[in-house]
């Protein structure tokens, strides 16, 4: 890439301009200036941001059958909007240590999660996973390794993981899901020294493990890394989502553990009925925050 | 960061689902008078929104103010009328990055130390809305200048309950 491509793709819309503008934003717009930002501003990337666009528009399609596809456009503003949010909330934790409130749903899962010897933290891109990972770490001092989709951008990829280190901590270490084979077995090593690894698991990129799943009565393709993971290691998945329910305020929704036992049965039929079990968890969870799922590359088949 | 569920771990910092957050002293003050507790903190979806929308509000129509009667047609004073929002959005992010530049020049001077820009910019855009809303209260239309009334008694009840608050020595 030349020097003068390389500089405009800072100004894409995954590009790291944006998310350096986000921090300025944050230490200079007062709190109460921020709704009216973020809603002018979801505007700009509502048009600049057209594949995105598109992705929650194909996923709307699915998860709200027979949905009106006007209204579905503003429904996929709000998907903007809500995104804006979190990861601005995210940010805003970052630099500032902002506080925010909570509520919570399924608080028995989250303690279990929390004195867990070594877990999978399975999560979606849904809600403020970033600013979530990132304070269950500072509450309940507990390393976090957590594995994320590689940005299409290397300055933002750094720019990220740096925000995700500082926001926790220094207890929030970022991996990447790439092909390579060294990723699984540190997460193993990981999982077996007692810490929790977080993992997205509603979107399968390129070169990583995968297996078909029914979400929405689609077949649609799952990471089945985090089953192998857990059938491994013997170690309980915990599903956990958080939801953004109104300004500073958020919805930790824990499930109950998914296990992948050894004795029961194969390999194969333990992870295909663990994988079933996560795709009915994922499914109840997003048709009740549709505007939340911030899956913005199309999940489902094209019709 | 604060965790409203009472049943939550012992490890979160719980709070009593009474308790309260303003940014402002005046809802604070409000809510103490109800007998309630509130605390300072940046948690109330109301302050935010409703806060916001007044400040780019009074914005808005003082901009509306001046620029309307240099558009004579209808269809241009409506299509005027939507773009205007997005030029005060503009106008906004302008005022932000020179405040900006102004709060860099503050800390070199060592006359500004706050760790983010957003007091000096809350003080600025304070200003502004105040020096507006008392135009507003020479405008000949009554709605206008009921809105500047309104954002100078906020901002009266505002500053006497930050005074009151200091008498009582609250937090």
């Amino acid at each position: 890439m030349t020097d003068s491509r390389r500089w405009f793709h800072r100004f894409a819309v995954r590009g790291v301009f944006w998310r350096q503008y986000l921090d300025f934003g944050l230490t200079n717009v007062p709190f109460y200036l921020r709704p009216v930002m973020i809603f002018f501003w979801t505007i700009f990337f509502f048009f600049l941001a057209a594949p995105e666009r598109r992705a929650i528009l194909s996923n709307l399609r699915v998860v709200l059958p027979g949905s009106n596809p006007l209204l579905n456009l503003g429904r996929a503003w709000l998907t903007l909007y809500n995104f804006a949010w979190t990861i601005a909330d995210a940010a805003d934790h970052k630099l500032a240590k902002t506080e925010f409130a909570y509520e919570l749903e399924g608080a028995e899962f989250l303690e279990q999660l929390a004195a867990a010897k070594g877990a999978i933290l399975l999560t979606a891109h849904m809600g403020n996973y970033d600013l979530g990972a990132a304070v269950f770490a500072e509450r309940f001092q507990r390393d976090i390794r957590m594995v994320r989709a590689p940005e299409a951008d290397a300055e933002t990829a750094q720019h990220l993981d740096e925000s995700l280190e500082r926001a926790g901590a220094g207890a929030v270490k970022v991996a990447y899901n790439t092909a390579s084979m060294a990723l699984p077995f540190e997460l193993l090593n990981a999982i077996r020294a007692g810490e929790i690894v977080s993992i997205q698991g509603d979107r399968a990129v390129a070169h990583i493990s995968q297996r078909p799943a029914r979400l929405f009565g689609e077949e649609v393709m799952l990471p089945d890394g985090p089953f192998m993971l857990a059938f491994v290691a013997q170690a309980p998945i915990y599903p956990l989502f958080i939801i953004r329910t109104n300004f500073h305020r958020y919805r930790i929704i824990a499930r109950p553990p998914i296990y992948c036992r050894r004795a029961e049965r194969g390999r194969e039929a333990v992870i295909e009925e663990a994988l079933r079990d996560w795709g009915r968890t994922l499914e109840k969870v997003i048709a009740a925050n549709w505007s939340q799922w911030f899956s913005l590359v199309p999940i489902f088949p094209a019709r | 960061m604060v965790f409203v569920s009472p049943d939550f771990s012992r490890a979160m910092k719980d709070t009593k689902g009474s308790e309260r957050g303003y940014a402002f002293a005046l809802p604070r003050l409000i809510v103490r008078l109800t007998g309630r507790t509130a605390r300072r903190a940046e948690l109330s979806r109301w302050e935010a929104y409703g806060t916001g929308i007044l400040v780019f509000g009074v914005s808005c129509v003082f901009a509306a103010r001046l620029l309307l009667p240099l558009v004579r047609l209808g269809p241009l004073q409506l299509l005027a009328l939507l773009l205007l929002p997005f030029g005060i959005w503009v106008a906004f992010l302008i005022l932000y990055f020179i405040n900006a530049q102004l709060a860099a020049v503050l800390r070199r001077l060592g006359l500004y130390a706050a760790v983010t820009n957003n007091p000096l910019q809350h003080a600025v855009i304070m200003s502004l809305t105040t020096l507006i809303a008392l135009a507003f209260l020479r405008d000949e239309c009554d709605w206008v200048k009921l809105l500047g009334a309104f954002w100078l008694a906020l901002l009266i009840l505002n500053l006497t309950s930050i005074l009151v608050e200091k008498l009582r020595h609250e937090p």
